[in-house]
């Protein structure tokens, strides 16, 4: 503590003037005083000295600070720019202290922050979950649908105590809005407008229902919304609420409009239109926007236990769904699989090596004969999907009759009328066919894969066919004379001229059959009178009729004989057969080009 | 932004909805005129570099069975007082509004619409009508809703007026 003040007549005390004789009012004081004067003139060097002040207010500075934070909050609200403003020199000039002194809750502090995000994202993802599987979620989709409101809104709707929405700081001589904030995902109109309108519906509630100035509209409600109204001198503020509120919000609403005509007491004074000033409010009028949550997001009250996993058992029961029915489909498609992959086996001329599942499709190789079936063309009636199925087909030669039979028609480009079949190494042949295609056939057939024999005896050879018939029909031609006579009778010799046609074709017919030919021009006398006779009678028929064919077909070897009666073409038993016998007839004699070919 | 709250007054019918509804941007519907009295809307002028936003008070015109509630006049900087060229007793009416607005609030700028600019031939108020109240110190501006003529000025008019204070 200070010393005591001592009543003296020396140091400062003593440099006081004493009073003169003449000014008796001034003896009287220093008479009086004498004994204080001199502490009195040490309080007033106390009081003008700052540093003697400064080291007396630090004596009591912090119980007056503790006195006074008890008391309200005034000493913070008004710390607060100075601290701020502080603290934002302190780190722009030595941010490193700021650093290492936040260093050790940093750490920490991070941790609990992101250990409360999962916890929320989790807690979120379960509502999320229970509002997708339950009966309610599905209800509250209906209700989205039906109001043509987003889902998302109506489940905040339904499960939400209350959310502070919007709050407007509003002028409120004028009407007009000093400030406004409004939650994320809230609908704002044009809030100067709001504004206006909504001190107009006051002005008009007061007027129509009487009251003093002070009274006023404080609250009022709209559908899902209400909208409470705290009034100050100066301001008003509003805030729109969502659901039901409870009556601390009405507190929290005054406060913040108390303290906002503390804080901005000269601002709202002096307001002519420029709300700027009022941004500094913000902060107050965010800390309103306040909300609570339903306990377990609105649905029916029901167990705890219950409720909390009632998500999870829908997660399940759907995860369990769609196992069964990834398996069920599975087990469809591989049977299916395994069907096709059957039927593959079964075809001639395919020969799977491999097969198997991988990347969730069907993966099949083997051996595959260009004449087989198409293994792709079966998969449609199997019931599987090209997309699905991944094949690789390696060509080969199959030794399967009817895979070898369809070789051999392709090779030896056989015609309609040869069938062709193989059996246990043989290919055998059947019908008619050019002598050009039966030598061909028999030269290739043996070079065709899985033909180890060619059996061709029954293949007719159409060439000599027609080669016999023309022999046929020439051999049955008779040329017939009179009695004693080897002249031709008018009547034959048409005849002859048809045959001399006939004759004219052999050649030919003969070298496509790989033959050749010559003809015989063969006469005869009837059993009447003696072979002396007979004899040279019939050869002068058969010369006869050798010189008219000579004449017109040079190029035909033709030989003239005479048999007499001795070979008869008929038993002689009337005057017709002995007419038949008076004749000429010819023989066509073939012989081979070439040996024949044996066949295999 | 400076904001400023302006009503429009005028008797019944003198064309300010039709003034609001082309040149001023609405949120509220005209039902809450023969409601609540008043509807509010918003009107953005540049004034030089400034831009100025008017919180129009568009009052339901008065007649002789309602008048307007003098305490939506409270805390205006200025007003319109809207007129119809073609009815001259609605610029006598103009004239007791102009009264009794100045009683309600004191003296804040004004000017005067007198709309339907664009029926001229069959107005009723004479150019004597118009000077009498240019000596008494009224910004008169003949304007129309239907062609916008005047309306703009008359606005920016007032606006600057409020601004010098």
């Amino acid at each position: 503590m200070d010393e005591p003040v001592k009543p003296d007549n020396g140091g400062q005390a003593a440099e006081a003037p004493y009073p003169s004789p003449e000014d008796p009012l001034g003896q009287l004081r220093g008479l009086l005083l004498a004994a204080d004067h001199g502490q009195v003139v040490k309080l007033q060097e106390r009081l003008d000295d700052p540093r003697s002040r400064a080291e007396d207010v630090s004596r009591v500075l912090t119980e007056a600070i503790e006195i006074r934070t008890r008391e309200d909050r005034s000493l913070t609200d008004s710390l607060l720019p100075t601290v701020e403003e502080a603290i934002g020199i302190s780190v722009r000039r030595h941010p490193e202290v700021l650093v290492d002194g936040l260093f050790p809750v940093m750490g920490p502090a991070i941790r609990k922050s992101i250990a409360s995000t999962l916890a929320d994202m989790l807690e979120s993802l379960n509502q999320t979950l229970g509002q997708s599987f339950s009966r309610q979620g599905l209800k509250w989709r209906l209700e989205a649908w039906r109001t043509g409101k987003p889902f998302s809104e109506v489940v905040l709707l339904r499960t939400l105590l209350y959310r502070v929405e919007q709050v407007f700081l509003i002028h409120r001589k004028t009407g007009l809005l000093l400030a406004h904030v409004s939650a994320g995902g809230s609908g704002v109109q044009d809030a100067d407008m709001v504004s206006g309108m909504l001190t107009a519906i006051r002005d008009f509630v007061r007027d129509s229902f009487g009251g003093a100035e002070t009274d006023a509209l404080d609250a009022f409600r709209v559908g899902e919304r209400t909208v409470w109204i705290e009034q100050g001198p100066e301001a008003i503020l509003a805030g729109v609420i969502q659901g039901n509120p409870p009556r601390e919000l009405r507190t929290v609403l005054a406060e913040t409009i108390e303290k906002i005509h503390r804080d901005q007491a000269r601002a709202l004074e002096d307001f002519e239109g420029d709300a700027e000033p009022f941004q500094a409010c913000r902060g107050d009028l965010e800390a309103c926007l306040k909300s609570q949550r339903q306990p377990g997001g609105g649905s029916a009250p029901r167990s705890k236990g219950a409720r909390r996993y009632r998500p999870l058992f829908a997660a399940l029961a759907l995860l369990l769904a769609a196992v069964g029915f990834w398996a069920f489909s599975t087990v469809s498609r591989n049977r299916k699989w395994e069907a096709y992959l059957e039927r593959l086996a079964a075809q001639p001329g395919i020969v799977v090596t491999a097969s198997g599942r991988r990347g969730g499709k069907f993966l099949v190789t083997g051996l595959r004969d260009p004449l087989a079936a198409d293994p792709a063309a079966m998969l449609a009636p199997a019931k599987l999907r090209r997309e699905d199925v991944v094949a690789s087909w390696k060509p080969y030669h199959a030794l399967d009759g009817e895979l070898v039979a369809a070789r051999a028609r392709s090779v030896l480009a056989a015609p309609q009328t040869v069938s062709l079949r193989a059996e246990n190494g043989a290919l055998l042949a059947a019908g008619s066919a050019s002598r050009r295609w039966i030598e061909e056939a028999r030269k290739l057939a043996r070079a065709i894969p899985g033909v180890a024999r060619y059996d061709d005896r029954g293949v007719a050879d159409t060439d000599r066919r027609k080669l016999d018939l023309a022999r046929e029909k020439l051999e049955a031609t008779r040329i017939l004379f009179a009695r004693g006579s080897s002249e031709l009778a008018p009547s034959e010799t048409g005849k002859l001229d048809i045959a001399a046609r006939e004759i004219a074709d052999l050649p030919a017919l003969a070298a496509a059959a790989g033959r050749q030919i010559r003809v015989e021009v063969v006469g005869r006398g009837d059993s009447e009178g003696t072979e002396d006779l007979n004899v040279p009678l019939s050869r002068r028929r058969a010369e006869r009729v050798l010189g008219v064919l000579r004449a017109n077909l040079p190029d035909v070897p033709l030989t003239a004989t005479g048999v007499g009666s001795a070979q008869p073409l008929v038993p002689e038993r009337s005057e017709e057969d002995r007419q038949l016998n008076r004749s000429v007839s010819f023989r066509a004699v073939v012989n081979d080009l070439q040996p024949p070919e044996t066949p295999r | 932004m400076i904001q400023k709250k302006i009503c429009m007054l005028g008797a019944f019918a003198v064309g300010k909805t039709s003034l609001v509804s082309r040149f001023v941007k609405s949120l509220f519907s005209d039902k809450y005129h023969s409601t609540v009295g008043v509807k509010v809307d918003k009107k953005t002028v540049a004034v030089g570099q400034e831009q100025l936003d008017l919180l129009l008070w568009d009052l339901y015109g008065e007649d002789e069975f309602q008048k307007i509630r003098t305490s939506y006049l409270r805390g205006s900087a200025g007003y319109v007082l809207v007129a119809d060229g073609t009815r001259r007793e609605t610029l006598d009416r103009a004239v007791i509004l102009q009264n009794r607005a100045e009683e309600a609030i004191g003296k804040v700028p004004f000017v005067l619409m007198v709309n339907k600019a664009d029926l001229t031939d069959k107005w009723e108020l004479d150019a004597d009508a118009l000077e009498e109240l240019a000596g008494r110190g009224w910004p008169a501006f003949k304007t129309s809703a239907k062609t916008g003529a005047g309306v703009e000025e008359a606005f920016l008019t007032l606006a600057r007026k409020m601004l010098a204070g």
